[in-house]
């Protein structure tokens, strides 16, 4: 994610602008019931992913995506069965198994399409901010929006110091291979459980460590960041308010004009 | 003069400790003299290196910087802080930013130097690290001996007075280890005074001035090398070898009954000492690089010194023999009676020009020509 975000095209654009389109978009998705607007933030996130990748979005986001996809649809189809009896909304799908009762009304077939379709759009447009902007831009806009610098300073070293224990968890992983470590189901619960337990005494140690050198390095609180990306400006406030209230009208008129159970069941 | 002293350190980390991390220690590093900390792991090293900057505070006794007892006060620190870097081992450890560009220009950024000035210290010193390529990478994606170049940039762009490597070349390939020591002595050149904590007695005998030996969390010695050395006893006691330069020429002298002193450090001065008696020296062509220098016509191997000739060499198309070492190698050469050519940074010309006139003493009268 680190390096997709170095090599972004996005890089310098203002990251606390991209950061307030994001949850603009999140959330007017949220507020509206269209389902074309959920089409619009995924195609607006998708665009941007491509244009930011260079049109070469890699595999990996495509895997993130499709494993949140999976877990949507998981989330989706127990909404789905599980529809008021009081919605006024013509029965799909009414049936006990074991101890549970699945009750499918159109609404419910319809809204939980809606959740899967936003929930698909939010990660593309939250997945396009992230391979754009680096953690240290990140900071850069969270200090803008005046966030606690003890909490911006915690991200960026929780960022910077994920990744040395990931790093140590991999030597460990490896060791642990070479040693048998893994060799039947016992053993390989075994083996994790050390692993884990290693980690996180290497964790503590670790802190130790990084607070001498942090002060070796006369650290005075903040990370202070050389090459800043662009400041938010007029035009990116005037670009989000217009899409912002473009999205919330269009999501008015079209809120009837895709009904998922007709167009897959046949049933209004 | 005597930049740091410590006078009766005992370090302890906390009340459950059974001994001492430190014990009873009273040393004193000199301004401008080279000088090493000696141990073997777990010696005391690195918490003594703490003490210097004022991290780690003597459970008793006092520590002297140009003189005057530390003051642990946040704003003294500070200004401590800014004078003496240390370079911790762990580059992992020292290197918290994203990217290579802004690791180096945390301390610059952190001492509020204007913006044009922290772009050309950083410039300057991945320069000097050879890691100007390197300037927009992120710092997860680099090696081992990348980060620690770059650990050792952060600290360069501090231009400190005083510099404290921990291990520098701990987990480099052999080239690089040079390299670094290389700009070790250029910044020793440029009155920076260099202190470091290792374990490879052969880089210590041949780089350093003084020495201060731990054992366990105890002083065994402090001085010139030498008289250190010499008792193999006392050298095994502290966890150490004698190095390989100093035994050599132990047993070779005894064997051909020749006295042990002088004491060659290097190859150069060994094969030197050794060499048949009314060998004749070759000649070292010593080019300061600044401004407005051209290349010159070889006569014999050609050599770069310093971050700036090799610059200068790359940028001018000099095809180079020596690019790491150099002056070691221009040495040895003059040792067998070839001529070369060193291109040289500026400030370091007079320091090699005496090295090279050190030969005489054991026995081969190196030219050095301007």
């Amino acid at each position: 994610m680190d390096t997709l975000a170095y090599s972004s095209r996005m890089l310098n654009w203002s990251p606390l602008g991209k950061l307030l389109f994001v949850v603009a978009v999140l959330v007017l998705n949220i507020l509206t019931n269209s389902v074309l607007v959920t089409f619009i933030t995924m195609g607006v996130g998708l665009a941007l992913m491509a244009y930011s990748t260079n049109f070469k979005i890699p595999f990996i986001i495509f895997l993130a995506i499709l494993e949140a996809f999976l877990i949507l649809v998981i989330g989706a189809g127990v909404i789905s069965v599980n529809g008021g009896y009081d919605d006024g909304s013509t029965v799909i799908w009414d049936t006990d198994f074991l101890w549970m009762h699945f009750h499918m009304t159109v609404n419910s077939f319809n809204k939980a399409w809606l959740i899967l379709f936003r929930g698909t759009a939010g990660i593309t447009v939250m997945l396009s901010f992230a391979t754009s902007t680096p953690i240290p831009h990140m900071s850069l806009a969270m200090k803008q929006v005046h966030m606690p610098v003890e909490l911006i300073e915690i991200v960026v070293l929780i960022y910077r110091y994920a990744f040395l224990l990931l790093e140590r968890m991999e030597a460990m992983w490896a060791a642990a291979s070479s040693r048998m470590g893994f060799n039947g189901a016992r053993t390989s619960i075994d083996t994790v459980a050390a692993i884990a337990v290693g980690i996180f005494i290497q964790s503590t140690n670790l802190s130790d460590k990084s607070q001498i050198a942090l002060d070796c390095r006369n650290y005075r609180g903040y990370f202070p960041v050389f090459t800043e990306p662009a400041k938010m400006g007029a035009k990116w406030l005037c670009a989000i308010v217009v899409i912002a209230v473009g999205l919330y009208w269009f999501g008015l008129q079209t809120e009837d004009w895709i009904n998922m159970a007709t167009i897959l069941l046949g049933v209004s | 003069m005597a930049l740091f002293e410590l006078q009766n350190v005992t370090y302890r980390y906390n009340s459950r400790q059974k001994k001492n991390s430190l014990e009873n220690i009273s040393i004193k590093v000199n301004e401008g003299r080279r000088t090493a900390i000696l141990g073997a792991n777990g010696a005391g090293k690195s918490t003594m290196f703490y003490h210097f900057n004022g991290i780690f505070k003597p459970t008793s006794g006092v520590v002297l910087y140009k003189d005057t007892p530390l003051d642990y006060s946040k704003s003294a620190l500070r200004e401590l802080r800014s004078d003496i870097c240390v370079v911790v081992q762990n580059p992992d450890e020292q290197i918290f930013s994203s990217t290579v560009e802004s690791d180096v220009a945390f301390g610059p950024m952190s001492m509020e130097l204007p913006r044009e000035e922290v772009d050309q210290r950083i410039t300057e010193a991945l320069d000097m690290v050879g890691m100007t390529d390197f300037r927009m990478r992120p710092s997860t994606q680099l090696s081992y001996g990348q980060k620690k170049r770059v650990s050792l940039a952060g600290a360069l762009a501090v231009r400190p007075k005083v510099l404290v490597l921990d291990e520098p070349t701990a987990g480099l390939d052999p080239q690089m280890a040079r390299e670094v020591m290389e700009l070790v002595d250029q910044l020793c050149c440029t009155g920076t005074t260099v202190v470091l904590s290792t374990h490879d007695v052969d880089l210590v005998y041949s780089w350093a001035e003084d020495i201060i030996v731990l054992n366990h969390g105890e002083l065994v010695y402090s001085g010139e090398p030498e008289p250190y050395f010499t008792d193999a006893e006392r050298t095994a006691y502290a966890g150490l070898a004698r190095p390989h330069t100093f035994s050599v020429n132990s047993y070779v002298s005894k064997m051909r009954n020749l006295p042990e002193a002088p004491y060659p450090r290097t190859t150069s001065q060994f094969i030197s000492k050794m060499a048949p008696k009314g060998s004749v020296g070759g000649k070292v062509r010593i080019v300061s690089v600044k401004d407005g220098t051209e290349p010159v016509t070889a006569e014999g191997a050609v050599g770069a010194y310093g971050y700036t000739a090799k610059k200068f060499v790359q940028k001018n198309d000099v095809k180079i023999d020596y690019m790491y070492d150099a002056l070691e190698m221009c040495m040895q050469d003059a040792v067998k009676g070839k001529n070369s050519v060193l291109y040289c940074d500026d400030s370091m010309v007079s320091m090699a020009a005496d090295r090279i006139r050190s030969l005489e003493k054991f026995g081969i009268n190196a030219e050095v020509v301007m």
